[in-house]
């Protein structure tokens, strides 16, 4: 079986997987030096990592990205020119709130159904399409429960697994020590940074809520039976257009009203915002968080697969922590 | 007939006494240049300027927008702030009356005109909208500082597939309480085997979905501007509108195709690019935008039956300009428009149409100019350099531009010296077409 491989929450993995492919989330480590000299300048370091990971052929059978911001949109058009892996680009409309955004959304899914079905796809049934959305709603729903008791990482790990084809969720081993809990919110994680949660957990803070790209904030809305079983895919629609709250959706209302909800809720006491250099999206966001959160915001400027700039974080997020228990 | 030239702003205030002198007729916005100095735009001091009254008043009318806005407000027109998108919603907003469209994001290039003595970036900073923005972050500091354009009654925003800084800016814009009205184009991709298609203007093809879903868009900005106004927008007044800005559209078009390719070049870069920017929103004034560029191009016909020109040869890359499409329904032609803008669409896609103004207008050597901060700029770049080198065998160079670049200038210089001396270097004696670099 083929591996679709993709980075945007908005691809859903329900609808790869119900195609007969394998979906996979790409978590990316490549290194910013590695792309040609001219495209380096101003290239985000996570896009960089992906046009990395595609020309080396290792990332996967075929891409999906989407169009949420700039750096994917040329990205997609960057490997269109030079690399060979079938790459498609999934138009996810900034607006949400007009019936034709969400059409125009529904028509980009019947598109990438297309594109699955040329890379040896099969287009599904209602009655298998609902099955497959039906299996990952219950693991989903089963991660989210044990979440509470996982490590950062562990979640971490857990949330690329549902992403992808279910087949690598973690057991749950531990409870998680007690700490300053603390949020995760901005753009998508590097590979590395599972390493780094667990080393913020062991001096002293805890992971409560993954807000970042990755993180539970972009997991779909629960599915409705009912919904499911009268049209599968409009309810795919409706759990992944209409719900997921990000900062490219304009408004990004929906955003602030979750992060309100969820940072009350899971008692948060400091975030950490995850971005990435000539990330516009998130870093303009970072000034009105700071305001409408009311809480403590350490930024954390990434660079996929620099260990030095890992360390040097963490050195920070060591103070950051010593100032939350004052 | 004055021999054309390029002059500083001392040698334009003798310029101007002489012409005053032989009876020159201005505008109610004429006047000497130097007077926008002692208003701030000390940029004019450095700048070598087209020695024509032509060229005086398209100074002069664009120096003078902020005026005219203002005094736009007084007269109880409502002021449209329209981001991003390239001349569409301006086209509707002009297209009723008592409404007047302008570009807030045009304050980019308010520190460079007026070489940083507004703050605006400064203040930009303090709101976490950093360097690492490009230059429209400007913007951001007007808004706040309220020192330049008056604050629109009505902000209007294309998103989608347009620019995250700008995107990210207005939408910070919208959190400091000036609301936005958003409206979406999507990322325009070529049609699938067998889909229904239409031809944009220039030489793009989109989904009829595609268009229908813009269109779409476009009857919700119909309705807001209704609903503010109080007055309907009946298509007969959308297509009138179109016909005016096509008037804009045509001269803009001549005018390019007339200096781009006459010899030796009738008129300077600088003055073109402007009447680039003024066919995008026309500098708040629709007429008036209409009369500057025919004076132009009178002008530049001028020169051209005299065989005269400021400079030897001229060779400025500069994007094309796309004509809203007749003898379709109004809103569709507007829609198809707003499809057209490169940005909307693959860089793959931009770099095919440089390669075919390019060749047309016989370019010898390519000019990417980055904008710095700008998240389209990195990758888009990297895709026309290669893809013209490729196509048209040119040489290709990449600068990036900081809103004040006097620092670099230097350095910006020598490179595009380098470019210049390289064309020459192989240039056969019997090769110098029209438009060819010198």
């Amino acid at each position: 079986m083929d591996s679709v491989g993709y980075v945007s929450p908005f691809v859903p993995p329900e609808w790869i997987a119900a195609h007969g492919l394998r979906p996979a989330w790409l978590t990316l480590d490549g290194r910013e030096a590695d792309l040609p000299e001219g495209a380096r300048r101003g290239t985000c370091p996570f896009a960089a990592a992906l046009i990395v990971e595609a020309l080396s052929g290792s990332a996967a059978g075929a891409l999906v990205l989407a169009t949420s911001c700039d750096q994917m949109r040329y990205a997609a058009a960057y490997l269109d020119a030079h690399c060979r892996v079938p790459t498609f680009l999934l138009n996810v409309p900034s607006t949400w709130q007009t019936p034709q955004s969400r059409r125009l959304y529904r028509e980009e899914l019947d598109r990438l159904g297309g594109f699955l079905a040329a890379r040896g796809g099969r287009p599904p049934m209602p009655e298998r399409l609902a099955a497959t959305l039906l299996r990952y709603d219950e693991h989903r729903a089963a991660a989210l429960r044990a979440r509470p008791a996982m490590p950062a990482g562990q979640w971490s790990r857990t949330l690329i697994a549902l992403r992808s084809d279910l087949a690598t969720l973690p057991e749950v081993k531990a409870s998680p020590a007690a700490g300053i809990p603390l949020a995760l919110v901005g753009g998508p994680q590097p590979a590395g940074d599972a390493r780094l949660l667990e080393r913020v957990e062991r001096a002293g803070g805890r992971i409560v809520l993954d807000a970042s790209e990755g993180g539970e904030r972009t997991l779909p809305a629960p599915f409705d039976r009912r919904r499911l079983a009268a049209d599968p895919l409009d309810e795919l629609v409706r759990a992944y257009f209409d719900t997921i709250p990000d900062a490219f959706r304009r408004p990004n209302t929906r955003l602030y009203e979750w992060l309100a909800h969820h940072l009350a809720a899971r008692g948060v006491r400091g975030i950490l915002f995850r971005r990435y250099l000539f990330c516009d999206l998130w870093n303009a966001e970072l000034h009105r968080l700071r305001r409408q959160s009311g809480l403590p915001v350490l930024a954390l400027d990434l660079a996929a697969g620099d260990d030095r700039e890992t360390d040097r974080s963490l050195g920070r997020i060591e103070a950051f922590l010593e100032t939350l228990t004052l | 007939m004055t021999p054309p030239r390029r002059i500083s702003l001392d040698d334009w205030d003798r310029r101007y006494a002489e012409l005053r002198r032989a009876g020159l007729r201005e505008p109610a916005y004429g006047g000497d240049l130097r007077r926008h100095v002692t208003e701030g735009d000390t940029r004019l001091l450095r700048l070598k300027l087209d020695n024509s009254p032509a060229a005086l008043r398209l100074w002069n009318f664009l120096l003078s927008e902020e005026d005219r806005l203002r005094h736009a407000r007084r007269e109880g027109n409502i002021l449209v702030g329209v981001l991003k998108d390239l001349g569409t919603v301006p086209v509707m907003a002009y297209a009723l009356p008592s409404v007047v469209a302008f570009y807030p994001d045009g304050a980019w290039w308010l520190p460079c005109i007026m070489e940083h003595s507004t703050a605006l970036l400064e203040t930009a900073d303090s709101l976490g909208v950093d360097d690492s923005f490009c230059p429209v972050r400007a913007m951001l500091g007007a808004f706040v500082c309220q020192s330049h354009f008056p604050i629109p009654d009505l902000l209007i925003c294309s998103t989608g597939a347009t620019c995250d800084d700008l995107s990210a800016i207005a939408q910070r814009l919208e959190g400091l309480g000036h609301p936005v009205f958003w409206w979406e184009i999507p990322h325009r991709r070529p049609p699938d085997a067998g889909e229904p298609s239409v031809a944009l203007p220039g030489i793009f093809r989109a989904p009829r979905r595609q268009v229908d879903f813009v269109r779409a868009e476009l009857e919700r900005v119909r309705a807001l501007l209704e609903d503010r106004t109080g007055k309907p927008l009946s298509v007969a007044a959308l297509a009138a509108g179109i016909r005016r800005a096509n008037r804009v559209r045509a001269l803009l078009s001549r005018l390019r195709r007339r200096a781009f390719t006459a010899t030796p070049a009738p008129l300077p870069a600088l003055e073109m690019l402007i009447a680039e920017m003024l066919a995008i929103h026309f500098c708040s004034d629709q007429d008036e935008c209409i009369a500057v560029l025919g004076a132009l191009l009178e002008e530049v016909d001028r020169r051209i039956a005299a065989g005269i020109g400021p400079l030897r040869h001229d060779a400025v890359r500069v994007f094309w300009v796309n004509p809203i499409p007749d003898g379709v329904a109004p809103l569709e032609a507007l829609a198809r428009t707003a499809l057209a803008d490169p940005m909307a669409g693959s860089p793959l896609e931009r770099a095919e149409r440089i390669c075919r103004d390019a060749a047309r207008f016989g370019a010898e050597a390519l000019v990417i100019s980055r904008i710095p901060g700008a998240s389209h700029c990195a990758l888009e770049g990297a895709l026309i350099g290669h893809t013209v080198r490729r196509r048209l065998g040119l040489p290709v160079v990449e600068i990036e531009v900081p809103p004040v670049a006097d620092s670099l200038e230097p350095g910006l210089r020598t490179r595009l010296e380098a470019l210049v001396e390289t064309v020459r270097s192989v240039r056969l004696p019997t090769s110098m077409g029209p438009g060819g670099l010198q």
